[in-house]
């Protein structure tokens, strides 16, 4: 007789929750015994389920045994505004049982040989224990309910299903049923001040990678949405860095000129300054320049669509024109109580559906503003950036500067220097009681450039950028005084307006 | 009635075999490792043995290496059930068939019914 055929445990059972089988890397290992646990409200319920209509709709048949107070019929009742809730699976392909009174009356040994003839006699692929502190609480000893997690295990081995342990946090770190079980996944509500973030972590996963750590998730109408942390699913850029020396037009020639061609493509960018010195006119030059082979995307949190439009418009700028050439859209998120990871999942999941080329991220805090932990956004934004440029996006960030005038420049997030490539710093100067508006390029890296300052003007034409500037000095304090007269004259904004 | 031994001394696992089997309509008996299994053969002789490789005490290669050295026991079919693959067994040990563990009921049923002729229930 040949060697058995016998299917070894490695296959998946996608759980069909966006984003938590990439933290699973493909799903539950078949045949395995998983414990969700949370406390109450957690959403283990809604995920056990979404886990089992998504099985069903695969094919697969499904067994749900409750051990708890709550009926089917309250069950469902819950379930169904759901939109994963399709009623045309019950009863053929899903099951809900209760075994409540078998475990009252019969204690574990009458309860695992319900489980064993029920899901062989349903022929399920996947099995859901719903409340199984109830088993705890009605063993003898902790040896027992281990002895009762073990049989378990061998009957999904057997009757070749998955099963889904169900249970309330433990108040033991380590409980004997987690070193039974193949994998554990804890689901948390955390309260960080005023707001709440739900989270979910994998705490154990045997035979199988996975991305440790905590991830946000919400639920939604469609069910659970697993956001996986930015950083863990990027450790590694998705690709080689094909390290492109190709110039991207800012949309601006006096700028390319100091850029000596424009920005490296696939480069990332931050545009420093204080409100109102033209950060979001300079990332509105740049996106007109989207094209078919550089579709362009503004991701902004304060400006809205319809006035960056008309920004634009004010710039002499057609933006309207290049969206609905399909050339280049906006996603805006007001920045309220945002989960971060949602921010930058969304991002890269457009930036990969529409090709964009040309990344304009008004507002880099926004990002910030989203994140329950803020010691975080330095390793998000480097994760976010690494992803962009093996993508082939050049991107520009705009990062706000809180004093308008200033001796000592602090930058808001810590470590972004040195996430990004290029840093161009917008300013006002003072002289002679006029306050005027200076571009400098204070970094370009593995690239020559013009380091000088120069005086630039908004305008119905867009940024009018001086050929230099040399009419005053100390500016970089915020505080200009006239240049020198033994200086030689050269042609700037500043100088003419300043005689 | 049918009767078969299972010998494993995964008290968890031979349960488990033991109800699925029973289920089907067969006599169970149980050991804990191949000297016990021995015994229970010498007492009752059964109709098919599932016998686990590695064991304490006696394991499945030499309980099924004096099983083939009896010629009142040669005869009866062994099912060698282990986590290695067939391949990684010593050319001695010659089992009539092999579950790679972990198997399924359908397959266990597979090879039992193969090797008795049939199911144990109509």
């Amino acid at each position: 007789m040949s060697e058995s055929m016998t299917e070894r445990p490695q296959d998946r059972v996608p759980t069909g929750v966006p984003g938590l089988d990439i933290v699973l890397h493909g799903g539950f290992l078949r045949r395995g015994v998983y414990m969700l646990q949370g406390r109450p409200g957690a959403g283990k319920t809604i995920l056990a389920n979404q886990v089992c209509f998504h099985q069903a709709a695969q094919g697969g048949r499904v067994l749900y045994v409750t051990l708890l107070a709550e009926t089917h019929d309250r069950l469902l009742f819950n379930l169904e505004p759901l939109t994963f809730f399709d009623t045309s699976r019950i009863p053929e392909q899903i099951t809900y049982l209760s075994a409540f009174s078998t475990l009252e009356e019969g204690g574990l040994k009458g309860l695992l040989e319900v489980l064993r003839r029920e899901a062989r006699a349903h022929k399920a692929t996947l099995l859901v224990v719903d409340g199984l502190v109830t088993v705890e609480e009605s063993a003898q000893t902790k040896k027992d309910f281990k002895k009762f997690i073990h049989d378990l295990q061998i009957h999904a081995h057997l009757i070749g299903c998955t099963i889904l342990l169900l249970t309330s946090a433990s108040a033991e770190m380590v409980g004997p049923e987690h070193t039974m079980v193949d994998g554990v996944l804890e689901l948390f509500d955390n309260r960080l001040g005023r707001r709440a973030e739900r989270e979910l972590e994998v705490k154990k996963f045997r035979g199988s990678g996975y991305l440790r750590g905590g991830h946000a998730f919400q639920i939604t109408r469609d069910g659970i949405v697993v956001l996986p942390r930015i950083e863990a699913l990027l450790q590694e850029p998705s690709r080689e860095d094909s390290c492109k020396t190709d110039r991207v037009s800012t949309g601006i020639a006096q700028l390319d000129r100091m850029l000596k061609g424009g920005l490296p493509c696939a480069s990332t960018s931050v545009i420093f300054g204080p409100t109102g010195a033209g950060k979001t006119t300079l990332g509105l030059h740049f996106l007109n320049e989207s094209s078919r082979s550089e579709p362009g995307l503004l991701f902004g949190f304060y400006e809205t669509p319809p006035r960056i439009f008309l920004k634009a418009r004010a710039l002499g700028l057609d933006l309207e024109k290049k969206q609905k050439q399909g050339v280049f859209d906006m996603l805006w998120h007001a920045p309220t109580e945002r989960i971060l990871d949602g921010l930058g999942n969304e991002l890269l999941a457009v930036v990969r559906e529409r090709g964009v080329k040309r990344l304009f991220i008004d507002g880099v805090d926004g990002f910030q503003k989203a994140a329950a932990h803020p010691d975080r956004i330095s390793h998000f934004l480097a994760a976010l950036t690494n992803e962009l440029r093996v993508l082939g996006v050049t991107t520009l960030y705009t990062n706000e500067l809180q004093q308008l005038f200033y001796q000592e420049v602090r930058l808001p997030i810590s470590g972004i220097s040195s996430l990004v490539e290029n840093i161009l710093f917008l300013r006002f100067v003072e002289l002679h009681s006029r306050l005027h508006r200076l571009l400098s390029v204070i970094k370009m890296r593995d690239s020559d450039y013009d380091s000088s300052l120069r005086e630039f003007r908004i305008t119905s034409r867009g940024i009018e950028l001086a050929d230099t500037f040399l009419g005053a000095e100390s500016i970089l304090t915020g505080e200009a005084k006239a240049a020198s007269p033994s200086r030689p004259k050269r042609r700037s904004l500043l100088k003419k307006r300043s005689r | 009635m049918k009767t078969l031994l299972v010998v494993d001394d995964e008290v968890g696992i031979s349960d488990a075999l033991s109800e699925v089997l029973s289920d089907e309509g067969f006599l169970v008996l149980v050991a804990r490792n191949g000297k016990e299994g021995l015994e229970r053969v010498a007492e009752k002789r059964p109709d098919l043995i599932l016998l686990d490789y590695m064991m304490p005490v006696v394991d499945g290669r030499e309980m099924l290496k004096a099983l083939q050295g009896d010629s009142a026991y040669r005869d009866i079919p062994v099912v060698m059930m282990s986590a290695i693959s067939r391949s990684s067994l010593p050319p001695d040990c010659k089992p009539t068939a092999f579950l790679l563990k972990p198997f399924g009921i359908d397959r266990l049923l597979a090879v039992v019914g193969q090797l008795l002729g049939g199911p144990a229930k109509p």
